[in-house]
């Protein structure tokens, strides 16, 4: 906050659930005294500590790199330690982000939605033979490497998966960040995967050709991946495929 | 009470860069075993660690092993094992070209190698001048690092129990380790992980202090658990205090930063460090940093209406570099600190990071302790590595980018260690005591019944502060004592915390007060062994040692060149040899000096 004076008050209106527990979800309101700087991790924090202990987020690294906090903020997929709470309304929705399996309040698994889409995708390097360790790296250009890195960006946060119109129909879509992965380990010369393995693995409606380019995905990244691009890129590359 | 048995051939506990480096080995070499994590392993906190990992590839400038072995003797103010030092810059190449094989995406240099950049107290020619030794992608090396193992460990069908915590390690009565009792945070029920090897890499506990750069679940299980059983912990009164924490938020700025050029500032945006560093300036090993900032800070030079921080200034560097080198530092500069540090420096005080101490291991990664007169004989069954190892390779001080070193070398050399003892049939199935679970189902009935408790968050915020002002940057004789008596009453009130939710399914408040026993043991540990060190090494600066010839820095070889043990019964002190002599016959030790930079 730039201007000094009466901290605003902030009402953070949570959708609490407890699946299992046979109640209906409900909206929760708590009073939080807004501080300089405050993020919403720090803000839900506070509640649990002074408010109700109860309350379930998920949080690790709170500088916007471990992936564990997204929620829907204000109806917009986001992640709580990267919100300050100066951007936002004196009220604030939260609530959990779809899709994934429902744990409590605002606390989903994601984790076990990336692994699933890990092993679906098989997001690793495929190499008929390993490399001697006594060998030094294989060399590669300063340009591919970045190309490389910025897509391995990815922090599996699944904040795309929230925002992405195709998964609320169809649940086997691989999402963007499957697709992105996909598009990671195409660019990288250490995979000897050809287009004719990613096709098998994306060369269909649950993967690039599910895709309806409503872009919410591109749109919600908080790490600014170049989601649009790089689905248009493998759509275009994989119908090469297709047609073949 | 009967409580559900899994039968593993090894437990791994935490699931961060040594947990799943050293499961890597146990999954490709086919034996049946359990990686426990509280979180999801990619959102571990290795995860955040930004300015790379050290490997003498010389890709940059000229570079060997014994320059980066003398210069890990130095950082650690002589308290290092010179045998697990010069085992671990060997294997330096090895395990960072490895994980390029395995998709790694390293920054590169313009033919094609794996790109290095400066980092604190590493240099060329045994201390001469700076040299580029850290490997590195980009300002995110941990999280590219973390997400590269957890692939290679999902091709290789690693079985993670997410959201599990480890609570008590089960010993019987020879003393030798058969597994761990465990949480599922889902249920609230209590498990037995039965197995032949258990390998402990649950990372730090840099939540012992007010402020720090580390994340909420960095408690120190592991390190709490084997004090609990009775495994002394190694060297814990030296902590690192980063030099550049954003000022107020305690976020980490990497070193890397001032590996890129960056230079920290006083008020009067005098470049301060030319004065305590006259070689490495600003590259100076990070004790070294944070004192002369702490210094500046106290004598008034500090910056801000407090005069509390000092600046850490980047404006210099070209706009390209800083979008292609330091992306994430500016993100976070930009959020935590209000600054795009293109254009303003960015605020910084030195924070909470690193546990040079821990478990002691060996560079095989077995646990040792002291048995018959002998000090290091290894428990069997039993294993660490990572932070909450002490191997031990920082000694008195880390170098940045030394951790990520870490832990790839000694979880792969604990993994190579459990493989090896089980192919050869050395590693059996113990059985277990009757009593295998009491000590975990008692800790639970406690938090069930306990009435009239004191709160969690109370005693938690009561254990930091202490921590912060008796046991920080500089450490004074009479504070320590006054410590010691006040964590002492900390500890006492733990052993009553009370929650209000008694809720079995993922209750958080229930996690964290069991987190906070291991933490207890952790800051107990580190202020008991502060008081008793009675003079200054690496970060480990007392008012009362003084600087003279004898005791060059106030360190004093001949009484205390030796490395601590602090048993937590009784709250004993041991100490035993630190070990002076290398491996091989390739090094020569390197001898004891008075260190400057």
């Amino acid at each position: 906050m730039s201007a000094p004076g009466k901290p605003r008050s902030l009402t953070l209106r949570i959708l609490r659930s407890a699946p299992g527990a046979h109640v209906e979800p409900q909206w929760q309101d708590f009073a939080v005294e807004e501080a300089e700087g405050m993020t919403l991790f720090i803000a839900l924090n506070e509640i649990r500590q002074n408010l109700d202990p109860s309350l379930q987020f998920d949080f690790v690294c709170r500088a916007g790199i471990c992936g564990s906090c997204g929620m829907l903020i204000d109806g917009r997929p986001g992640l709580a330690c990267r919100t300050l709470t100066k951007d936002h309304g004196a009220t604030i929705t939260l609530a959990p982000l779809p899709v994934f399996e429902l744990i409590g309040d605002l606390s989903v698994n994601t984790g076990k939605w990336m692994r699933g889409t890990a092993e679906r995708l098989e997001t690793w390097i495929h190499r008929q033979q390993a490399p001697a360790l006594t060998a030094v790296e294989a060399p590669m250009e300063p340009e591919l490497a970045e190309a490389i890195y910025e897509l391995d960006r990815c922090i599996e946060c699944g904040c795309c998966v929230a925002g992405c119109g195709t998964l609320r129909m169809r649940e086997d879509f691989v999402g963007a960040v499957g697709l992105n992965k996909i598009a990671r380990f195409r660019l990288d010369p250490r995979d000897e995967r050809s287009d004719e393995d990613f096709y098998n693995l994306i060369g269909d409606d649950t993967g690039v050709f599910g895709c309806m380019s409503l872009l919410g995905c591109h749109d919600v990244c908080p790490k600014g991946l170049p989601l649009q691009t790089q689905i248009a890129f493998l759509r275009r590359k994989m119908a090469v495929v297709g047609f073949k | 009470m009967k409580v559900a048995k899994r039968t593993f051939d090894a437990v791994i506990v935490g699931a961060g860069g040594a947990g799943l480096r050293a499961a890597l080995q146990l999954s490709e070499a086919g034996l049946k075993t359990a990686v426990l994590t509280k979180v999801f392993p990619t959102r571990s906190h290795t995860v955040a660690a930004q300015g790379g990992v050290a490997a003498s590839l010389g890709n940059s400038t000229e570079d060997n092993w014994h320059w980066h072995m003398y210069d890990t003797v130095k950082g650690s103010d002589w308290l290092g094992d010179q045998d697990a030092i010069e085992f671990m810059v060997k294997k330096a190449n090895e395990v960072v070209v490895e994980l390029e094989h395995y998709g790694m995406p390293f920054d590169r240099t313009d033919n094609g190698k794996i790109y290095q950049r400066p980092f604190g107290g590493h240099s060329q020619n045994y201390g001469q001048t700076p040299v580029s030794r850290s490997c590195a992608a980009a300002d995110r090396t941990g999280h590219a690092m973390l997400h590269a193992l957890y692939q290679r460990n999902v091709r290789a069908n690693t079985q993670f129990f997410v959201e599990w915590m480890a609570m008590d390690l089960i010993r019987n009565a020879d003393g030798d380790v058969l597994g761990v009792t465990a949480m599922e945070m889902e249920t609230g029920e209590v498990s037995i992980f039965h197995a032949k090897a258990t390998i402990f890499a649950t990372g730090g506990a840099g939540r012992i202090y007010y402020s720090s750069t580390n994340a909420f679940i960095n408690t120190g299980d592991g390190v709490g658990m084997a004090a609990r059983a009775g495994i002394p912990l190694e060297d814990m009164e030296f902590w690192q205090f980063h030099p550049t924490g954003v000022a107020g938020a305690g976020v980490l700025i990497t070193e890397g930063v001032r590996g890129e050029g960056g230079i920290l500032r006083n008020a009067a945006g005098e470049r301060f460090m030319e004065r305590y560093a006259p070689n490495l300036k600003d590259l100076a090993s990070r004790d070294i940093v944070s004192r002369s900032m702490v210094t500046e800070i106290n004598e008034g030079r500090g910056c801000g209406t407090e005069k509390d921080h000092v600046l850490l200034d980047i404006t210099h560097l070209s706009p390209e570099t800083i979008m292609k080198r330091l992306p994430g530092i500016r993100e976070i500069a930009i959020q935590f600190a209000g600054v795009d540090p293109i254009k303003a420096p960015i605020p910084v005080v030195p924070t909470c990071h690193y546990q040079m101490g821990g478990i002691p291991t060996n560079y095989k990664g077995q646990v040792i302790v002291p048995k018959d007169g002998n000090p290091n004989v290894p428990v069997a069954g039993f294993y660490a590595a990572g932070e909450c190892a002490c191997a031990s390779v920082h000694g008195a001080n880390r170098l940045g980018t030394n951790s990520l070193l870490d832990l790839l070398v000694f979880g792969k050399s604990a993994g190579e260690t459990v493989v090896a003892d089980f192919q050869s049939g050395q590693l059996t199935l113990k059985p277990l005591p009757d009593d295998a679970a009491d000590v975990s189902l008692a800790r639970i009935a406690r938090l069930e019944t306990q009435t009239n408790g004191v709160e969690v968050n109370d005693v938690r915020l009561d254990m930091q502060r202490v921590m912060q002002k008796h046991a920080g940057v500089f450490r004074f004789a009479d504070m320590l004592k006054e410590g010691v008596t006040k964590i002492l009453e900390v500890a006492e009130r733990a052993k009553h915390t009370q929650i209000k939710d008694k809720s079995k399914v993922w209750n958080t408040a229930r996690t964290e007060a069991l987190e906070l026993d291991n933490l207890i043991e952790v800051a107990k540990a580190t202020m008991i062994s502060a008081e008793a060190r009675k003079e200054s090494r690496g970060a480990h600066v007392r008012d009362d040692a003084i600087d003279c010839a004898e005791t060059p820095n106030g360190r004093d070889d001949k009484n205390w060149l030796k490395h601590t043990l602090w048993y937590s019964e009784g709250n004993r002190l041991d100490y035993k040899p630190v070990n002076l002599q290398p491996m091989s016959a390739d090094v020569e030790p390197i001898a004891l000096a008075k260190r400057t930079y």
